[in-house]
């Protein structure tokens, strides 16, 4: 095979370059100098990254995945008939389109992240010969706002960001609202610990993340844009401000778009670290410079949002459905899903799961579907136990509610919400009170301390499970923790309060009995609350390694190299924190 | 925490953020952003100088700066390891990567997020979006996944190598 033929696709978004994709790069540079490669985006199988495609240009091709430099030699080899396949890291190939790998990608329907992963997101090039600006440019020459709104109406998408409020209400009333300048925020603070679909598509497809604002400020008649990205998204920021540099140049963005009286900009605002920022109004006024605390509504942002004009906030992945919804029409969307929630919803599947990465599938799709037919089910073996749905502000599905289907309502029924879409699976090492805690310190921390409830309420409860996890609980703890939870919902001014306590309900809904062996038995059954386990070296079973005793950062094991079973750890000394137990490769050493 | 490690302003550099990204209170945010992008946390010299030569408060400078959990008000090393604390990373053990780099850089009073010698600081991060990597953490700006405690002193050993510097417990 000619080699100087051949492309190099390698997966460059945050978590390829994580697991290692600029050492790929280097060796394909150092092994084959002729063939021509190129980055693109995350294609969001996060568990096979690093991922590399080969092809030869006419539509011949090779699908890598788990690619290291030290893999990079055995590709090559094969591609210049030198070798054997490297049949244990091939995803895809022509001749083989039904591996058990590929199906997680097969089982998907790709609308939002129809882009990510297939091209190259520095290139407006790319975009455009994946239909890109089409939608824009059809919006301009033959439909009035109107039908835009019309259409989006049709395809009934609810904005993605985790409330699914209709999007075309919301235009519709800053349609309405009077103002010599409206405003449209694209919200790219996706603060959600577990969520991570906006920055795969504001890093790999920002173009389409533009023409869908360029579609949504058409609408209701937006100029001026702002696109709020989490400070903690540097790749992000820097794809997307070439994007709006070259959409510029392109003459999509700007004044007086393709020659019509349409004009609109977009200007980055980095956001600087807040959760509460997702809700409307903080983020409005952190853009303002201002403390991001929310404010009282109505006036909706619609009518008066940032710098007192209407205002209009829509998601990432609202947005980057948008132009697909004008090129193939709202029906065709609206095909998609169930009565309730139509069209699809992409999830960011990480945690105890065999095949962790980004999801788009259809509303009504059932949880179980994606966490074992896409996901692959338990990456440890030992049986799934939850799975937690919408971060900080959801809740957790217990295992015996997979059946569950994805929808706003049959969601919210079981105590969980939709959320931004962050899907973290967890089996039997995971401690629900232990998450609990997590989740409060969380809020806790992030509580803008407008609402006396939300603020204090929140530091209560997160004391309350510090003390269950300590071994210090009480049974009325639990009481207090219930009395807690109502007390907040109702008290807090916006999301982030009132739905503050929803991972602390849902744990004692579904797994109380972990909150009872904590209180009652003292025992943590996950092995993951510290005060409550010890660690301790199985005499017959240590070899005499030494690894656990240079891993501990309280010398508190002690013992004599090559000597097998000599190794104690000093319970005085020891912290749990369970570096030794990760380091030994004899299994010796038990967490009870 | 040494004296040695406190940034020395310079008023010539505020005034270039300030003409650069503007002096209205909508511009609180970025200056603030640029000032640490500089010094690595933001000197009250510096924010004195925003308050003198721009419209926006003492008020609104310091309320910004406290409220957003991206700005530090105290110096950090030349290196910031920033350990991902997102719900995945929690649950596969982002505590233990905390516990191995605090060890391995001899940080041990709980106050402290910064070795003795200025080299490293530790940040603990709110979700930096790489789940499916976790436990995830980056250091400068390179991002390591799938880490065990040991692995995650590895990857500092061998950037403090690349950058001559000195880690202790080694």
């Amino acid at each position: 095979m000619d080699v100087n033929n051949l492309n190099v696709i390698v997966g460059e978004g945050t978590c390829g370059i994580a697991a290692g994709s600029k050492e790929v790069i280097e060796a394909f540079r150092k092994h084959a100098p002729e063939m021509n490669i190129r980055t693109v985006g995350c294609v969001g199988m996060c568990h096979q990254e690093v991922i590399a495609e080969i092809n030869d240009g006419n539509g011949n091709r090779h699908i890598y995945g788990n690619v290291t430099k030290k893999t990079v030699p055995q590709i090559i080899k094969f591609h210049k008939g030198e070798g054997d396949l490297p049949e244990d890291q091939l995803i895809f190939s022509n001749d083989n389109q039904d591996l058990d790998k590929w199906r997680y990608l097969a089982h998907q329907t790709r609308i939002a992240l129809r882009n990510v992963g297939y091209l190259d997101p520095t290139s407006i090039s790319e975009y455009q010969a994946r239909d890109g600006y089409k939608a824009i440019k059809k919006i301009l020459a033959e439909m009035t706002p109107e039908q835009v709104i019309e259409e989006v109406k049709i395809s009934s998408i609810r904005g993605r960001g985790g409330a699914g409020f209709p999007t075309h209400v919301k235009w519709t009333f800053a349609k309405q609202s009077e103002g010599d300048i409206k405003y449209l925020i694209c919200n790219g603070d996706e603060g959600d610990p577990g969520a991570f679909m906006d920055r795969s598509l504001l890093e790999g497809d920002p173009h389409n993340v533009i023409e869908g604002m360029l579609i949504a400020a058409y609408s209701f008649g937006a100029s001026k844009g702002y696109a709020y990205i989490r400070a903690e998204y540097p790749l992000a920021v820097k794809n997307f401000g070439k994007a709006i540099k070259d959409a510029h140049e392109l003459g999509v963005l700007g004044d007086n778009i393709q020659g019509s009286n349409f004009s609109f900009d977009i200007k980055i605002k980095e956001g600087a670290g807040a959760f509460v920022c997702g809700e409307e109004t903080a983020l409005i006024a952190s853009i303002e410079g201002d403390r991001g605390m929310p404010r009282f509504k109505p006036p909706f942002p619609a009518v008066k949002g940032l710098f007192g004009k209407p205002t209009i906030i829509n998601n990432v992945e609202t947005l980057a459905n948008l132009p697909w919804i004008i090129n193939n029409g709202g029906k065709a969307y609206a095909s998609h899903g169930t009565e309730d929630s139509k069209g699809t919803k992409v999830f960011a599947l990480a945690g105890a799961i065999k095949k962790g990465g980004l999801v788009e599938v259809p509303m009504g799709t059932k949880i179980r579907y994606v966490l074992e037919d896409i996901g692959g089910g338990s990456s440890s073996g030992k049986p799934l136990k939850a799975v937690q749905l919408g971060g900080p502000s959801g809740g957790c599905v217990p295992e015996n509610l997979f059946d569950t289907t994805i929808e706003y309502a049959a969601i919210n029924a079981t105590g969980a919400i939709m959320g931004s879409g962050g899907m973290i699976v967890m089996d039997g090492s995971t401690c629900m009170v232990d998450l609990a805690k997590y989740f409060l310190g969380f809020t806790q921390n992030e509580s803008c301390g407008k609402c006396t409830f939300c603020r204090i309420g929140t530091l209560r409860m997160k004391e309350l499970l510090t003390k269950i996890c300590d071994g210090q609980g009480e049974m009325e703890d639990i009481d207090a923790l219930e009395e807690l939870t109502e007390q907040i919902k109702k008290s807090s001014l916006c999301g982030l309060g009132q739905t503050a306590p929803n991972p602390v309900a849902t744990t004692l809904k579904y797994f109380r009995n972990e909150y009872e062996a904590h209180i009652k038995d003292k025992r943590c059954p996950a092995g993951v609350c510290k005060s409550l386990i010890t660690h301790t070296i199985i005499s017959t079973d240590c070899t005499g390694c030494s690894l656990c005793e240079i891993q501990c950062p309280v010398n508190a094991i002690t013992g004599q190299k090559k000597v097998k079973g000599s190794y104690v750890i000093d319970q005085v000394k020891c912290i749990n924190c369970g570096m030794c137990f990760e380091v030994c490769n004899s299994k010796a050493i038990t967490v009870e | 925490m040494s004296k040695s490690l406190e940034a020395k302003v310079e008023l010539v550099d505020v005034l270039n953020w300030i003409k650069r990204i503007g002096s209205d209170s909508s511009s609180t945010v970025p200056l603030l952003q640029a000032v640490q992008s500089e010094y690595g946390y933001l000197p009250r010299a510096a924010m004195d100088m925003i308050i003198q030569n721009t419209d926006i408060t003492g008020s609104q400078v310091y309320g910004v700066a406290t409220f957003y959990s991206q700005f530090r008000l105290k110096p950090v090393g030349r290196h910031i390891i920033r350990v991902c604390h997102g719900t995945a990373c929690h649950v596969t053990g982002a505590d233990r990567l905390d516990t191995s780099l605090r060890h391995i850089l001899n940080i041990t009073d709980e106050e402290q997020d910064t070795a003795e010698n200025g080299s490293y600081t530790i940040e603990q991060v709110a979700c930096i979006g790489c789940c499916s990597q976790a436990p995830v953490l980056v250091i400068s700006d390179e991002v390591s996944g799938n880490l065990t405690g040991a692995n995650a002193q590895r990857a500092l050993k061998k950037h403090a190598k690349k950058n001559e510097e000195i880690v202790a417990n080694i």
